[in-house]
Order: structure tokens, then C-alpha cells, then sequence
């Protein structure tokens, strides 16, 4: 008996909902998705050519009532970091047993992070790289590494300064981003899915490592050998602003007078 | 987003964020102190740096979704065209000397300080490169 809260109906995120669903630990799913079924998902994605126009949302939870009638299902169409709908979506957090994320942007995964550690919550996230060479999942808990120390010890960069640039969509051929702009093909999206939803089940034993990131192909530079797995244990750094830092005590409106007589402080330097 | 308008974003400025600003300001001249408006969702960094021969105005914006995405640094002081300069005197600051293992913005790691640094590392580049043509940093890769 468990309840799953996951960001992301893409085309990896719906192979992960769809295989973890499968399992009768879940009965009930919280599923966030804000995107709308467009044309060039189609040949990625489980859903038929005749669905698009239609909410990814909408759309994945009649693909889950068809095979698990019994599954009860909550649809989010709204973007995660959206301020307008935080207290819904932080009460579905606090109300569920495991997170997953499959979104496709920092942003995102900093604030499903955010939201998991804030209601000591497990969760996992996969990525399929850029040209489906392979991908990674990480398995998060909240005594362990937050996403920024992953992100850090791996060395990854965030979002740049260069302007108007869009997010990653592993989907979309012609994305903008220089580094996802080779689109992964739906074997290799599947398959890291897959491992994916594998770990999710098992997110609640334990295990000695945080991060796998599995090779699909040899690339000359990058990976020496394909189907090679790379387990890491990435430690919780002390360090970490993100996870790591005294926390403020004060709440509320003591927090917004601490916060406000700072700023005075600082506006007449 | 939040960094103004949630919890987790305001304690983010006074655990980290504003106890550095507070600390870069001690002692030093007024006129380089860091100073600091609302504006919006947005916090703004008003400072003056003095990397070589000049001394420049500049500001820092921390945007509503600060830390995850870096800080936006733009020269108020008129610059010549050069390398590495966006719209708007918006310094490139992410991605200039740079490669793909080594890290550029980390929100686990730097603060809006470091943005004030990298801001006067461009400076001394820019200086560099005024009087000799050359930027002496490599390339992003």
C-alpha cells in the first residue's frame, strides 16, 4: 500500500509510471505534468498519433485506469515550481510514501528535491543522455545526498547565463540546447526508464549506492564500452548550501521581519 | 522560484546569502559596499568594482529561482563591444573558461559572492583585452 507522487509524463516518465504501477505495493499516484501531447512526442511515447492536443496528464491516467482500475489517481496539469500551486502540491507530497522524477530540467529537480527532503520523503530520478549513449539514476532519501551534492560531485552544469535558452526536452528532436539537441531513441529512453522504476520499487531497501549511470553505447572520449553499469556512492557533502547549511529557526512572520530588517541593513551600505 | 515569496527562499538569503554579503561589506569603503534593493521577486546587487584601472557599477540580480539558476551580472558602466558581452551589458559569465568536467554555476557550492568575483575576473579580462586585443581566458568548451 503506497502512494507515489511523480513529476513528468514524457516519454521516459510515462514508461517509468506505467511499469511501476504495474506493482500492487501502489494504490495510489499523484502525477504532476503541465505539457499538452504534441505531434513530435508520438513516436516516443505510448500514447496514439489521435491523442495529440490532448493533456499528458489526462492522458496517462486513462492509460493506468486500463490496466488498474483499482489505482486511485490524482492529475496535476500544473508546472512544479509554479508558486500558485504550492500548497497543493506540497500536501500531496506530505501525503505520499515515494517520489519520482522524471523531470527534464535543473529547476525542476531542485525543487522536487526541495519538496521531498522537506517531507522526508524517498525518491528517485532518471536522466537518459543526450543521443540515448546511456543514462543515470540516482535514489535520493533524506539523510543522504540532496540533488545539489549529486549535481556537484558530478560536476554538472546548471542552467546557463546565456539568455532565453529553453530547458533540455529529451523528446524533441530539434530542442535548442546544444548538449540534448541529439535525441535519444525510444529503446534507450525505455530501457533507463525501466532500470528506473526498478529502483523505484526497491527504493525502500537498502542499498550502498546513490547514483548508476548505465552505457548504452561506446562513444569514443566518452564511454569505452556499452551495457556498462557505473555505480557511485556520492557522499551528503558538509558543505552543501543547498542541504547542509544551518537552518533559520524562524517561521512565518518572524522570518519575513528577520528577513526584511536584513535587507534594510544591507539597502543603506 | 521563491526566492522572496517562500520559506525555503528566504531562509536561503539569511542562512547563506546576505550573512556573506554582510561579511564581504565589513571594512571595505563605502564606495564598494554591496548594497541591495527589491525589486520585484528579484534581489538586486548594487556594487562597484575596481579590477585594474577603472572602477565600474554594476548589478547582480538573485531571479525569483536563485540559487538553481546563477545570478545575472550587467555592467551600468558603458563598455565597448568586446568578447563574451550579451544583450544588454549582461556579462557571460557560466560558461567563459570553462569545460565540460569542470563545474560553472553550482548551486551547491557558490554563493551570490562568487558571482561578485567572477564579475571582477571578467573585468580584469576585459581591461586585458581593451588594451591588448586578446582575452586571456580560454574559450568555452
Amino acid at each position: 500500500m503506497a502512494h507515489l507522487f511523480q513529476v513528468g509524463a514524457g516519454s521516459g516518465g510515462i514508461v517509468v509510471l506505467d511499469l511501476v504501477c504495474r506493482d500492487p505495493k501502489i494504490t495510489r499516484i499523484t502525477l504532476v505534468e503541465p505539457d499538452v501531447y504534441e505531434a513530435h512526442n508520438v513516436h516516443r511515447h505510448l500514447f496514439p498519433a489521435s491523442a495529440v492536443g490532448r493533456k499528458k496528464v489526462e492522458l496517462a491516467a486513462e492509460w493506468l485506469r486500463e490496466r488498474r482500475p483499482d489505482l486511485q489517481i490524482d492529475g496535476l496539469c500544473v508546472d512544479l515550481t509554479d508558486p500558485a500551486h504550492q500548497t497543493r502540491i506540497n500536501a500531496a507530497v506530505a501525503a505520499c510514501d515515494l517520489g519520482v522524477c522524471a523531470a527534464d530540467n535543473e529547476e525542476a529537480k531542485f525543487h522536487f528535491d526541495r519538496l521531498m527532503r522537506a517531507n522526508v520523503k524517498p525518491w528517485t530520478l532518471g536522466e537518459v543522455l543526450s543521443g540515448g549513449i546511456g543514462g543515470w539514476v540516482h535514489r535520493f532519501a533524506s539523510d543522504g545526498p540532496c540533488y545539489g551534492c549529486v549535481a556537484s560531485y558530478l560536476k554538472r552544469s546548471g542552467p546557463s547565463d546565456t539568455p532565453n535558452v529553453p530547458p533540455a526536452d529529451y523528446s524533441q528532436p530539434n530542442a535548442a540546447v546544444a548538449e540534448t539537441r541529439i535525441p535519444a531513441s525510444r529503446a534507450s529512453i525505455a530501457t533507463i526508464a525501466g532500470l528506473h522504476a526498478i529502483v523505484t520499487l526497491a527504493l525502500l531497501e537498502p542499498h550502498d549506492w546513490t547514483s548508476m549511470l548505465l552505457t548504452l553505447q561506446q562513444v569514443p572520449g566518452v564511454f569505452d564500452e556499452a551495457f556498462r553499469p557505473h555505480r557511485f556512492r556520492i557522499p551528503k557533502s558538509l558543505s552543501c548550501l543547498i542541504c547542509s547549511i544551518e537552518p533559520v529557526t524562524a517561521t512565518g512572520e518572524e522570518l519575513d521581519v528577520a528577513l526584511d530588517q536584513a535587507l534594510a541593513r544591507l539597502g543603506h551600505e | 522560484m521563491g526566492l522572496l515569496d517562500t520559506e525555503s527562499g528566504k531562509r536561503r538569503l539569511l542562512s547563506v546569502d546576505l550573512p556573506v554579503i554582510e561579511k564581504y561589506n565589513e571594512g571595505r569603503d563605502l564606495e564598494f559596499r554591496i548594497r541591495i534593493q527589491k525589486v520585484g521577486s528579484t534581489l538586486v546587487l548594487c556594487y562597484n568594482l575596481k579590477p585594474g584601472h577603472n572602477v565600474y557599477s554594476i548589478e547582480t540580480r538573485l531571479l525569483s529561482s536563485y540559487p538553481t539558476v546563477p545570478p545575472e551580472t550587467r555592467i551600468q558602466t558603458l563598455l565597448k563591444h568586446c568578447p563574451h558581452l550579451l544583450e544588454g551589458q549582461t556579462l557571460c559569465l557560466w560558461r567563459q573558461g570553462s569545460t565540460r568536467t569542470s563545474n560553472r554555476w553550482d548551486p551547491a557550492k557558490f554563493t551570490c559572492i562568487f558571482a561578485v568575483q567572477a564579475a571582477w575576473r571578467w573585468l580584469a579580462c576585459y581591461e586585458i583585452w581593451h588594451d591588448t586585443g586578446e582575452w586571456p581566458l580560454p574559450e568555452a568548451k
